[in-house]
């Protein structure tokens, strides 16, 4: 069991300023998009929300993703 | 196997550390290429450009109109009520203390530099991994233009930034503890005076965990930024430079102000990595967390890192031993003599001064540590 549940990220491309600080802060190895943020096509697990923080126009959202069971 | 070229060194990432290691490395013989997944050198820029005239001197890099933007003869550090301590350098010397370099026009000019030594560059194109090979050379992989491609190199050099994946493959690079990376933003401005100066406001109420800045550029334009500690405040650097703009002390300066250019970044208030080198690979830059952790600045000590990565591995690669570790670990202790010292020195300033726990104390201590630091006789003056 993950001690946080997983969590769906959401960019706002409109407010992205492509600066690359929501993955220099991500301790999860290659969760990237295309277009060098965070991933936003899978769930974290991790859920530290550090992205959601340090970004500086506040592009970055969420909401809880698919726990373990429904993607079983 | 097709290979798609042999190299001694395989820079990946063309920012300043990337382009002066390549220039080094090709200066002295050493076959190099550069490859970069971006389409355009110096772009998106995530930073303000500011660098003493002993950082492009001691790198060798000769003034150019191609790239200097402004000229900085001075600083002007601030408290967070607008009290100024100032160090106009002009009445010692009409020389200036440092320039704003145009970073598009300043990372496009040194990996020309490069190219012109003789190394070659690959843009549009990812590296993606490597396979050590026997006898003391490894397999690249490249992504370009959607085909990949194999080279064979004896050295990888990690200049990727901070997101480095080229450390990551070696386990070398973790990701910044959030409290250690500052979120910055600035804009690029028409329409706001400046001094000649580097003008820096500390103080919480404006920048929590870290500072505002208003520096020159060329053609009258200025950049206006600022970085926070997201441990320390609710809202983003955009709120809070918004509020600076319009709220603090300065703000008459801003009336007339016309956005010309958004940019931000994460910028590491960190240690240097404690281990810069493996099997086939250093880091530079960046990568290597080589960025002054009290002022964020981290041109100077690309620079210095790119200098010193390169005449290691000239010195080292035409004797014909293994890249391995062991021998790699050579450029770490050269540069722990030469930079290491004195940046993890400023790291502890800066980790003493987060520990401050009244905020108001914490607002005076960085005062004072950005008004002594630029001061003839302080220790940090040409870092």
């Amino acid at each position: 069991m993950p001690a946080r549940p997983p969590t769906m990220f959401d960019v706002d491309w409109n407010s992205c300023i492509q600066c690359g600080a929501c993955v220099a802060v991500c301790p999860l190895p290659g969760f990237t998009s295309q277009f060098d943020t965070i991933a936003t096509h899978r769930p974290c697990d991790v859920s530290c929300m550090a992205c959601e923080r340090i970004c500086p126009v506040t592009a970055i959202s969420s909401e809880p993703g698919p726990d373990d069971d429904q993607l079983a | 196997m097709k290979i798609d070229g042999d190299f001694d060194v395989v820079v990946v990432g063309s920012g300043p550390a990337g382009a002066t290691t390549a220039r080094s490395c090709a200066e002295g013989g050493l076959r190099t290429l550069v490859v970069d997944k971006k389409q355009e050198l110096g772009s998106p820029i995530q930073c303000s450009g500011a660098v003493s005239a002993n950082a492009l001197r001691s790198a060798g890099i000769a003034l150019d109109d191609e790239f200097l933007s402004a000229s900085v003869h001075g600083f002007s550090v601030f408290d967070g009520e607008g009290e100024e301590s100032l160090l106009d350098l002009r009445r010692a010397s009409p020389e200036p203390a440092g320039y704003v370099v145009d970073r598009r026009r300043f990372d496009r000019h040194l990996m020309r530099t490069a190219q012109q030594a003789g190394a070659e560059a690959w843009l549009k194109a990812e590296a993606l991994g490597h396979e050590p090979q026997d006898g003391g050379t490894t397999l690249l992989r490249i992504r370009q233009f959607g085909a990949v491609r194999t080279v064979r190199t004896r050295v990888i050099v990690g200049a990727d930034g901070l997101q480095s994946q080229v450390g990551r493959w070696a386990g070398l690079t973790t990701r910044i503890r959030l409290p250690e990376l500052a979120s910055c933003l600035q804009y690029v401005v028409d329409g706001v005076e400046t001094r000649g100066l580097l003008e820096i406001v500390t103080g919480s109420q404006w920048a929590p965990g870290g500072y505002a800045w208003l520096f020159p550029k060329a053609n009258g334009q200025a950049e206006v930024g600022l970085g926070v500690s997201r441990t320390m405040t609710d809202r983003d650097a955009r709120w809070h430079l918004e509020r600076f703009l319009r709220e603090s002390f300065l703000r008459a300066r801003f009336a007339g102000m016309r956005i010309l250019e958004v940019q931000g970044g994460g910028v590491p208030l960190t240690a240097p990595l404690r281990r810069q080198y493996d099997d086939h690979i250093i880091l530079v830059g960046d990568a290597a967390r080589h960025v002054n952790p009290i002022t964020g600045g981290g041109i100077h000590t690309a620079l210095r890192g790119g200098i010193l990565a390169g005449a290691f591995l000239r010195e080292v690669l035409p004797t014909g031993e293994p890249p391995t570790a062991d021998l790699l670990r050579g450029y770490q202790e050269r540069w722990e003599g030469d930079f290491g010292k004195a940046l993890r020195q400023l790291y502890t300033v800066r980790s003493a001064l987060n520990r401050v726990p009244d905020v108001d104390r914490q607002d005076r201590e960085l005062h004072q540590v950005f008004a002594n630091y630029f001061r003839p006789g302080s220790p940090y003056r040409y870092i």
